[in-house]
Formats: structure tokens, C-alpha cells, sequence
């Protein structure tokens, strides 16, 4: 497997905040990683480094190219989408493929006009005229008709409706993802993706939790569905994070004994978003 | 590179129309106003054929600074017009994409900081320049067109008046050395207009004119000359022209006081020589180009998510 991205201790400080620190990670082609992090948990800063949009300290590779200093030569092999509202206002929808087949040598604009047949963007319409869900299908349409070796989405579904969104995640797959193509997302919106997810990281206070294959998880993390006596004893075994659901206490477990928790209640293995609330409170604990 | 660059003045063509649609709009009122003058002149006959009269008895070289006054003066106002569309595209070139944020797509593509910059600047000293040139043959064919129609049609000649006397040619080479020298003469500021739309919050406007109008003045009150001269006098003293004074370009020799024969050809009142080797023009184009490097600085590090 290729590594196309490479951190080695990578650190970003802005003044007195810390907003990455000593980080350490790398992504392998071919696969989907989500990125999760509470608001102010340094994932945009991480993203920023890795697209060469800002300096940072430590060892950052990626594509095999400093991004910061080789910025041009990356963005030729590597797109993304910081935010879907971005795009110029003023300008026609035809004249926007004109300019990115212009300037991006990876551009096919006969891809990108096949995806924009299969909505319902006018190619004649400015970006001014066009809905929030539409430019995000425009957005979505000139980034996929690259043919970039990483895409990268900062939070690309953010103020959509859940149509939309459903809409964005399904096109990535069916239009974008292959195996020679890798895939970075960031968003909020944990449970709408984890099922298209290879891998997930998860960051706070500028620092991985969490960096796992998604298959690893069931091996790793389970959850406990107990009360009472039982409750007790599991506590004893020192779970993560510990919540209370109908009155019954829901217990997270890393790297614990299946065949003991199997005999304190019903166990199963967390979804991504219970997972990343146990991992963020249990940091806090 | 070049690709990227005729992308890049492209996009700028698209984004600001009124590269077109001014000198088009200039060249239509001052149409406008040449229809109405002539109009308005047809009802005074016995005027306009003392008129005619007069302009067919006067020497040629006469008839010639005549018409050469009467085209620059079609040739100023377009040129005015167009300067203050390339201040207020200076000051929103770098803000605007900041504005609505569209500088995060931008920069997602594989074009740099520098090149975007370099755009900008080629539109402000080249492209629009260029439309400006174009827009003031346009309107000189336009204007005398319309004034050979009436000359015709008042009974006088206007091959004989117009078109023999005009001197179109050597018109236009002093109209095209203009409208690229000038740019050239002033590229500190519009270095200066570039660099403050890439670094102010907001009011590029007011940002970019106090510290041109303030600091001047503050400096007069230490009895100094230095920013006077580079800021306020710099727009008048452009060294491109053979005689420094209307008094260099009149004859006193028979007693009198007439022009010049050879200052009635606006070409020849040009010295390129001494301009290309003015050492003012150079330094204002390197400080044109450290402001321009200071813009594209601010558009590389400065965080706009």
C-alpha cells in the first residue's frame, strides 16, 4: 500500500493555542478516512497542513511533497472542498469549467458535464442564481471530474438538508471512490458516514484519540448494557466512558475481556458517534 | 505559466465588465453630445457657414492643431474615465475574493499566490490600458464620422476639413504611447491600490486615499517636500514629453507669439528616450513590485477560512 500522507510530529501554534500537537498519522491510498474532533479540536488546522494552506512544524508529507513549499505541484494531483459556498458568485456556471479546465491539468470537463446533465444545474445559470444544494452538486461535479489521487472535504455538507446530504455522500462513492483513490473527510455529521468510512481518526485538544481501521473497532471498543450488581462489577473492570440510557448504565470498554463483559449484559460494538463521545469525555475524565 | 496567465486576465474580463461597457457608455455620451452640438448648431446658418469659410481658409498646419485639440479632448475623457476604472478595480481586486469567500476556491486550484497577483497587475497596466486605446480610436472614428456626415450635409468638405487635416496616424502612435507609458509612470500606486485590497478588513477606498492624502500633509508641517513630490506631484511630472512648458512649445521669433510648427504633431512632442531612461520610472516600477510582493505575502499566509 502507498502512503500519501505522512505526519511525523506535526505541530501548528497559533499564539497561545496549541492548535495541533505532535501528531503523528498516515493515510493509505485507496482508502475513505473520516476525521471527527469536537469544534476547536485542531482537524481544520490538520487539514490546512496537509493542503499547504498553512506552515507547520514537524515532518508532513504528502504525495511525497512538502505541502507547504510544493503547494502548486500538489494541487495538481490532489483536490478539495474547504467549503461549498465559495464559489464565485458573479460568475456562469459554463464559464467556471471553462476557467478549472483552463488551469487544472487533471480537469475532464466531459466527466464533469456528464455529472451536471444528471442534475439539474443549467449550464448558462450563475452560481448567484443557483440553491445552496445545487452549488454543492456543482461543487461536487468540477472536484470528482479531476482526476486527483486524494480528495479532501472540510465539513462539505454543512447547512444542507439531510436530502442533500445523503445525495453528496452517495455520488462520492458511486462517482469519485476507487481503490487507486483516497478520500479525507471532516464533519459533524458522524453517523450519516460512517458506513462509506475505511478508517477513522479522531482529534482533540490538537492531540489522536483515536486511529483505527473501521474493521478494528469491534476488536477493540465494545459497549455494555447493564444495571445494577452487574453495573458495579463492571465498573471495577474500568471502562472508558459511562452513561446512563433508560435508566440502565451503558459502559464503553477498550481492549477488555470479551468473556468477562459477556456475563455482565448485553454487549455490542459502539457506532462511531457513541465511540467518539467516550473517547473526547473520557479524555476530559 | 502562460496558460495559467491568459486563464487568469480571462477571469478578470468575465468578473469586471466595466472594462467594456465604460468606454462603450463614454464613447456613447460624448456621441451624444457631438449629435446634440450639431444639432443644436444646424438652426445657426450664417455661423456655420463663417465657419466653414474660415476653416477652409486657415493654413493647414492651423486646421491640423485645431482638429488634434479636438480629438485629445475625446481622447482625455475616455482616458480619465478608464483611470478611475482601474483605481476602483485595483482596490477590489485582491478584496473582492475575500469578501465572499471565494478566495478558499480559488486557491484550491493549481495556480499560485504570485500568479494571481501577476494577473492582476497585467489587467491594471496592459489589458486595460489596451481597452482604453482601442475605446479612443473608437471614439475619434466615431466623432469624425458624425462630423463629416454634418459637414457634408452643411455643404462643406470633409475630406478637405476632416479627414486631410486630422492627422489620425500620428494621433493614435502619441494616443498608444500614452495609455501604456502612463501606467507604467504610475505603478507605484497601483502597486499601492493592490497591495492595500489584499490586506484591508474593509473601505479599500478610504484605506488606500488617507494615507496618500494624510501623510503628505503631516510632512508639510516639518517643512519637508519628499512625499509631495513622490505622491502628489508624481501624477503631473511624467517624464515623457520634449518640452516641460507651453512656453517650449511657442515660437517667438518673428516678434510674436505662435506654436511651433513641429509641436502641432502630438508624436513629436513625445521623448520615449527620456522616459525609458528616467531613473524616477524605474524606482516607482520597483516599489510597484515590493508592494506587489507584500500583496502576494499576505495572500499566501494570511488564514481566510
Amino acid at each position: 500500500m502507498t502512503r500519501l500522507v505522512e505526519a511525523q510530529n506535526v505541530s501548528k501554534r497559533y499564539g497561545r493555542v496549541q492548535a495541533v500537537d505532535n501528531v503523528s498519522f498516515s493515510v493509505e491510498e485507496g482508502r475513505i478516512l473520516g476525521l471527527f474532533g469536537p469544534n476547536g479540536a485542531g482537524k481544520t488546522t490538520l487539514l490546512k497542513a496537509v493542503l499547504g494552506l498553512t506552515d507547520c512544524d514537524g515532518q508532513l508529507s504528502v504525495l511525497g511533497l512538502d505541502p507547504f513549499r510544493q503547494r502548486k505541484e500538489l494541487l495538481n494531483n490532489i483536490c478539495y472542498i474547504a467549503d461549498v459556498a465559495v464559489l464565485p458568485r458573479w460568475m456562469r456556471v459554463s464559464r467556471l469549467l471553462d476557467f478549472v479546465e483552463a488551469t487544472h491539468p487533471r480537469f475532464s470537463r466531459k466527466s464533469a458535464e456528464e455529472l451536471l446533465s444528471r442534475t439539474s444545474v443549467r449550464k448558462d445559470a450563475k452560481v448567484r442564481e443557483l440553491s445552496k444544494g445545487m452549488v454543492t452538486q456543482l461543487h461536487l461535479s468540477l472536484i470528482t471530474a479531476i482526476d486527483a489521487r486524494l480528495l479532501i472535504l472540510d465539513e462539505p455538507t454543512l447547512g444542507l438538508d439531510i436530502l442533500f446530504r445523503k445525495e453528496f455522500y452517495g455520488n462520492l462513492l458511486a462517482e469519485y471512490f476507487d481503490e487507486q483513490r483516497t478520500i479525507l473527510i471532516t464533519t459533524h455529521q458522524v453517523e450519516e458516514i460512517e458506513n462509506i468510512l475505511t478508517d477513522i481518526m479522531f482529534i482533540h485538544n490538537g492531540r489522536i484519540l483515536l486511529d483505527a481501521p473501521m474493521d478494528s473497532l469491534g476488536d477493540q471498543y465494545l459497549e455494555l448494557m447493564t444495571s445494577g450488581e452487574k453495573a458495579d462489577t463492571a465498573r471495577g473492570l474500568r471502562p472508558l466512558f459511562e452513561r446512563e440510557v433508560f435508566g440502565k448504565s451503558v459502559m464503553t470498554f477498550e481492549n477488555a475481556d470479551r468473556g468477562r463483559l459477556e456475563m455482565l449484559g448485553e454487549l455490542r460494538v459502539p457506532s462511531v458517534a457513541d465511540l467518539f463521545v467516550a473517547k473526547v469525555k473520557g479524555a476530559v475524565a | 505559466m502562460i496558460a495559467n496567465q491568459l486563464a487568469l486576465i480571462k477571469r478578470e474580463l468575465w468578473e469586471h465588465r466595466s472594462f467594456g461597457i465604460t468606454p462603450l457608455a463614454v464613447a456613447s455620451v460624448m456621441a451624444i453630445g457631438t449629435l446634440s452640438f450639431m444639432v443644436i448648431g444646424s438652426g445657426f446658418r450664417d455661423v456655420i457657414d463663417m465657419a466653414l469659410v474660415g476653416a477652409s481658409n486657415v493654413g493647414e498646419t492651423e486646421r491640423r492643431a485645431m482638429l488634434t485639440g479636438l480629438l485629445s479632448v475625446y481622447t482625455v475623457v475616455v482616458a480619465i474615465s478608464m483611470g478611475i476604472v482601474t483605481v476602483f478595480y485595483c482596490l477590489d481586486c485582491l478584496y473582492a475574493e475575500r469578501k465572499d469567500r471565494s478566495i478558499l476556491f480559488w486557491r484550491s486550484l493549481p495556480i499560485t499566490d504570485a500568479e494571481t497577483v501577476v494577473s492582476k497587475l497585467l489587467v491594471a497596466m496592459l489589458v486595460i490600458p489596451a481597452a482604453t486605446y482601442a475605446a479612443i480610436v473608437a471614439t475619434h472614428l466615431l466623432v469624425l464620422l458624425m462630423a463629416s456626415v454634418w459637414v457634408e450635409m452643411q455643404g462643406g468638405s470633409a475630406a478637405h476639413l476632416l479627414w486631410n487635416g486630422a492627422a489620425l496616424l500620428d494621433n493614435w502612435v502619441a494616443t498608444l504611447v500614452l495609455v501604456f507609458a502612463v501606467p507604467l509612470w504610475l505603478a507605484p500606486f497601483i502597486g499601492w491600490f493592490v497591495f492595500v485590497s489584499g490586506v484591508v478588513k474593509r473601505s479599500p477606498l478610504l484605506m488606500a486615499f488617507l494615507p496618500i492624502a494624510v501623510l503628505p500633509l503631516i510632512e508639510l508641517t516639518f517643512e519637508s517636500h519628499l512625499l509631495v513630490k513622490a505622491i502628489w506631484a508624481r501624477p503631473f511630472s511624467i517624464p515623457l514629453f520634449g518640452v516641460d512648458s507651453v512656453e517650449g512649445m511657442m515660437d517667438r521669433a518673428g516678434g510674436g507669439i505662435e506654436l511651433r510648427e513641429e509641436m502641432v504633431s502630438l508624436a513629436a512632442t513625445l521623448d520615449v528616450g527620456k522616459f525609458v531612461s528616467s531613473p524616477s520610472l524605474w524606482l516607482g516600477l520597483v516599489v510597484c513590485g515590493l508592494l506587489a510582493a507584500a500583496a502576494v505575502y499576505v495572500r499566501r499566509y494570511r488564514d481566510e477560512s
